[in-house]
């Protein structure tokens, strides 16, 4: 696997979306562990590619700006991940999207990071009328 | 080699194979998943729980798994030694592949192997985190952790046919390609009470209490076939196995080519420059493999890397696995200590290895102590304290580098010293106070040195040199091919690898020389045996 063998990333979107009942504990152990409380939202970016990732055994890190998310994941169009604190928004929009096989050569893309449109919440809960991610990622 | 019997062939013991599984996934009410149907009708004593893996993984979409990542399935093959036991444990775990494919059955080769020998050996199903996914190795160290885990179920279970089975005392954990960088991991988390695994994670209890955990198994040693590296990086940082560490690659490695499983291999059990005497009682071993390819250790995979033509024959291959892993089993969990040198050098296995295959091997033993580690800084060479001393080159540039010897491409922390010389004669001379140097309470004396592609080396020759060591007036001299080949490194990938070969210089035979291991006073590496060179040091030490 070399760099010119990165992904091709083509958009990006982020769509906030209902939480999954998995997601839902996470929330819960995010405001029992950790004493944050969250909007009630999961937040996916989906990075769409020309071609999905092999699977093999060496792959390549996505990076906004200069923060590596920790893992991806892949739908049928390309890669994405889940954000739950948006204050990651706050943080890095507008940062580059870059893959990296190393940590220490990087590949561009014309990407960047957009923001979500934020969710109307009530008491510190999102309404229900958000999408459900199995239909965001199909 | 005297009586030992080749670890590589089966022993005496008669097993059963069993399929363990998770009830009600129902995989063949879904056509893709043909291969996984084995797992519809487990054992009905071998029936597993199902485990909640969100907070540290989703599932692909490579293959429509009948389950979400909050239920997934223990599945697996293990092999049972006939007998009352208690037998140790050996737990082996695949990687990254088509999930399509099942993996799993892969390493059964191995298992039988190990079984035949007195040793319960289980492959485990982790099919469900492989396809274009990335960083998700936290998650298959949990998921393994999770099957050791209801192994010691099964073995405290009265009823159970495991019960009173397994030696929990004695468990080696087995990783191949992202699941050797997973058993990284799994004995990074095994003591630990709770992890939060990302920033995007909060902390999760492994305690038992949201299911995972508790672990803090007796992990006698993590072994790694071809591993990754750092996909998965904890939050505290690139993960240090805290266990005995195990590493073996194929240099025809055409997917992990970059052999980055050295640098697991060189953060664990490094030398703390605090209280660099002082040993957390682990020792590393690795053994390359000159001609071995990724795919060949798992038997299932197909011929992923180079062509046919350049690389071992699968057969081969196996036979390598079988041997190595054979005898890191018998040295470890059967206790059977004489197979501990196969560890310390490879050549004591050369008889049961297939004919022609060469290999390279470094091991690190628990008690030593560095005349040179190298890792103060990168500065001029120096003698490492707390053995006092000075090191001085005559007609050699001697200089400590961040070298990433192996063309990892990844970020390098340890540092090598670089030897080069143009003609005949040069020397770097390491003398030492020998009140300093414990020599007489080791074995050996060892170094970890090897050759490189750079333009002082002959291509495709052996490098060589001559270890002098002095007490007085007296010194043993050693051409180091006497103790090793120093081979050209295996040029497929870009620059060949820089892969160092520890050279075990038994203390014994400085004596049967006249050198009073009481009095060391010196260690020259004296260039006399080709006119010019590049060689890199890893380190100097005495041990056992």
């Amino acid at each position: 696997m070399r760099a010119s063998d990165a992904p091709q990333a083509t958009g990006i979107e982020v769509v906030a979306t209902q939480p999954t009942k998995a997601d839902r504990a996470t929330l819960a152990m995010f405001e029992s562990t950790e004493r944050k409380t969250l909007p009630g939202a999961a937040y996916i970016v989906k990075v769409r590619l020309k071609t999905l990732p092999e699977p093999t055994s060496r792959g390549f890190a996505l990076y906004v700006g200069d923060l590596r998310i920790p893992k991806y994941w892949t739908y049928r169009q390309g890669i994405w991940f889940k954000v739950f604190d948006p204050q990651f928004f706050v943080e890095h929009k507008g940062e580059p999207i870059r893959f990296s096989l190393n940590d220490t050569e990087f590949v561009k893309t014309r990407l960047k990071l957009t923001v979500p449109k934020m969710a109307k919440t009530k008491g510190g809960r999102t309404a229900a009328r958000l999408p459900a991610q199995e239909d965001v990622l199909k | 080699m005297g009586a030992l019997a080749n670890p590589g062939l089966p022993g005496s013991l008669s097993f059963d194979t069993v399929i363990y599984a998770s009830a009600g996934s129902n995989y063949g009410g879904v056509p893709a998943l043909s291969q996984y149907t084995i797992y519809d009708t487990p054992d009905p004593a071998y029936v597993t729980p199902r485990i909640n893996i969100s907070v540290f993984a989703n599932l692909g979409i490579g293959a429509p798994w009948p389950f979400p990542n909050t239920s997934v399935p223990l599945n697996g093959h293990v092999c049972i030694p006939r007998g009352r036991g208690p037998f140790p444990l050996a737990v082996f775990a695949h990687g990254n592949h088509d999930p399509l494919s099942n993996s799993t059955p892969g390493y059964l080769y191995l298992c039988s192997l190990l079984a035949s020998q007195g040793i319960v050996a289980a492959t485990i199903d982790v099919n469900f985190l492989n396809g274009g996914n990335f960083g998700e190795n936290d998650a298959r160290g949990i998921v393994h952790l999770e099957h050791v885990k209801q192994f010691r179920t099964w073995n405290s279970t009265a009823t159970h046919p495991l019960h009173g089975k397994i030696d929990l005392n004695r468990i080696l954990i087995v990783g191949h390609s992202r699941g050797g960088e997973g058993v990284g991991h799994a004995s990074f988390f095994n003591p630990l009470p709770a992890i939060k695994p990302d920033i995007f994670s909060p902390t999760v209890p492994l305690d038992g209490s949201a299911g995972l955990g508790p672990y803090r198994f007796a992990l006698k040693c993590i072994a790694a076939i071809a591993p990754t590296d750092r996909q998965y990086t904890p939050i505290t940082g690139p993960t240090v196995v805290p266990d005995s560490y195990f590493l073996i690659h194929g240099s025809r490695d055409g997917d992990v080519s970059t052999f980055e499983g050295y640098n697991t291999f060189n953060r664990a059990h490094a030398v703390d420059l605090a209280n660099p005497t002082v040993s957390d009682g682990k020792l590393k071993a690795l053994l390359w493999v000159l001609g071995a390819n990724h795919n060949q250790f798992n038997s299932t995979w197909p011929i992923f890397d180079p062509s046919p033509a350049t690389t071992m024959p699968r057969a081969d291959q196996e036979q390598v696995a079988k041997v190595a892993l054979g005898a890191l089993a018998q040295a470890l969990l059967l206790d059977r200590v004489e197979y501990m040198d196969v560890l310390r050098d490879h050549a004591t296995a050369v008889a049961w290895m297939p004919a022609g295959a060469t290999f390279v091997s470094q091991y690190q033993d628990p008690e030593r102590v560095y005349l040179q580690h190298e890792q103060e800084a990168v500065a001029p060479p120096q003698i490492s304290l707390p053995v006092q001393g000075t090191a001085a080159a005559d007609a050699v540039t001697a200089t400590r580098v961040l070298k990433d010897l192996v063309n990892s491409f990844a970020p390098i922390t340890t540092i090598t010293l670089r030897l080069e010389w143009n003609a005949p004669g040069a020397r770097l001379l390491l003398q030492v106070s020998p009140v300093t140097l414990p020599a007489e309470r080791y074995k050996v004396l060892a170094l970890r040195v090897g050759q490189s592609t750079e333009p002082k080396n002959a291509p495709n020759r052996d490098q060589d040199f001559t270890i002098e060591v002095s007490s007085g007036s007296r010194t043993a001299s050693f051409p180091g091919s006497s103790v090793h080949r120093l081979i050209y490194p295996d040029v497929v990938f870009g620059a060949g690898k820089i892969v160092m070969q520890t050279l075990r210089l038994p203390i014994a035979s400085l004596v049967e020389r006249g050198v009073d291991p009481n009095d060391i006073r010196s260690v020259e590496f004296l260039f006399d045996r080709r006119s010019s060179g590049t060689l890199y040091v890893g380190d100097v030490q005495v041990s056992n």
